[in-house]
């Protein structure tokens, strides 16, 4: 409640909106590039290069998107604390984003190595759009719950 | 107003607007294709400002795309309309919503000048030494094209037309809003054009469960 009155982000019409952009923005990056990886690994696309090439050439890309989305996430968040905190899609949320990035960084990163099968490749690219779509989802359907 | 007011009274937009699970389902989703295509359409012009995946030839980036951006635009501009259609009354004299339509217009511009120009022909681009002038110029206006829809489809949300703000229409919501502190009225939605009828309830059951659960603690 104080951070509602104090937080410097409530003074001006402007800064929530622009913070918004940024968090577009960098969740068309983050998501955006592992969606590429995601599409390679179903084996849609992209065949004249091997699944860890193009996994290498977006991951400083995807790196960028989660620092934009991290950093603008948190500073949406503390201008109105109570409504998120209060807002069972937004534990939902987080619990997704957490999955997405800890199975980013680990399982998802394996399977774009030599050797995986087609199979497992399949499975991790689908699972890794459901979380992150989920994850977007999530911040939509926290405005309407 | 009176073609804006006929749009949205078709009925299947009626019902679409006041639907609780599929308007923001069709808006998850207009924004998921957003994410994914977005980010695609992104490294591409990244790549054209020879920023992005600098080690792949720039046909073999634009030619992969293209297919999955076109399908996406697709979804996305589909999603969009549904959006607008259904409340097409506020839309319409939202100044953000057409300066969203005008960039969207850019696109096609940009497509029919640049397409011939750049995208048509990659391998022209690829045997250069140094990335084309042209290539370089088409690659930073879709991104200053992609970034200025963005910005507008975000602000649309925020602006309030003074007209509707005192319409018959929402006052009944407004007359149930419980009273709230300064503090709480500082919360804002950013969906809130989005946001008429039943969900307008809601969030007023939301504020009162704010509310009283702070009063209980």
């Amino acid at each position: 409640m104080f951070l509602a009155i104090e937080n410097p982000l409530n003074s001006s019409e402007l800064i929530f909106p622009t913070l918004e952009c940024m968090h577009i923005l960098g969740f068309a990056f983050s998501v955006g590039t592992i969606a590429i990886v995601d599409f390679r690994l179903l084996g849609l696309g992209m065949r004249h290069q091997t699944v860890g090439e193009v996994a290498s050439d977006l991951a400083p890309w995807t790196l960028i998107g989660l620092a934009l989305m991290l950093t603008s996430g948190p500073l949406l968040f503390s201008s109105d604390p109570d409504m998120y905190y209060l807002n069972w899609v937004f534990d939902l949320k987080m619990v997704l984003l957490l999955l997405a990035i800890v199975f980013h960084y680990t399982i998802h990163r394996r399977a774009t190595m030599p050797g995986t099968s087609a199979l497992r490749s399949k499975v991790v690219a689908s699972i890794s759009i459901a979380l992150w779509v989920g994850v977007i989802f999530g911040g939509i359907f926290l405005a309407f719950i | 107003m009176s073609i804006a007011n006929a749009i949205q009274s078709i009925a299947f937009l009626t019902d679409f607007r006041e639907s609780v699970w599929v308007y923001p389902v069709v808006m998850a989703i207009h924004l998921s294709c957003i994410a994914v295509f977005g980010g695609m359409i992104l490294m591409t012009d990244l790549r054209l400002l020879g920023v992005a995946m600098t080690d792949r030839p720039i046909s073999e980036v634009i030619a992969k795309f293209r297919i999955w951006k076109r399908i996406g635009f697709c979804i996305m501009v589909t999603m969009g309309a549904l959006l607008a259609s259904s409340e097409a009354e506020k839309y319409s004299p939202n100044p953000f919503f057409w300066a969203k339509m005008c960039f969207l217009s850019l696109v096609a511009i940009h497509a029919a000048i640049f397409r011939p120009l750049v995208y048509n022909n990659p391998a022209e681009l690829d045997k250069s030494p140094a990335i084309p002038g042209r290539a370089k110029l088409a690659g930073a206006l879709s991104l200053f094209i992609w970034l200025g829809i963005l910005t507008c489809g975000r602000l649309i949300g925020y602006y309030e037309d003074a007209q509707s703000a005192g319409s018959p229409a929402t006052k009944p919501a407004a007359a149930l809003t419980v009273p709230v502190s300064p503090a709480i009225v500082v919360q804002r939605s950013p969906l809130r054009l989005g946001i008429s009828g039943p969900r307008d309830l809601q969030e007023n059951k939301r504020k009162h469960y704010v509310l009283s659960n702070r009063e209980s603690s």
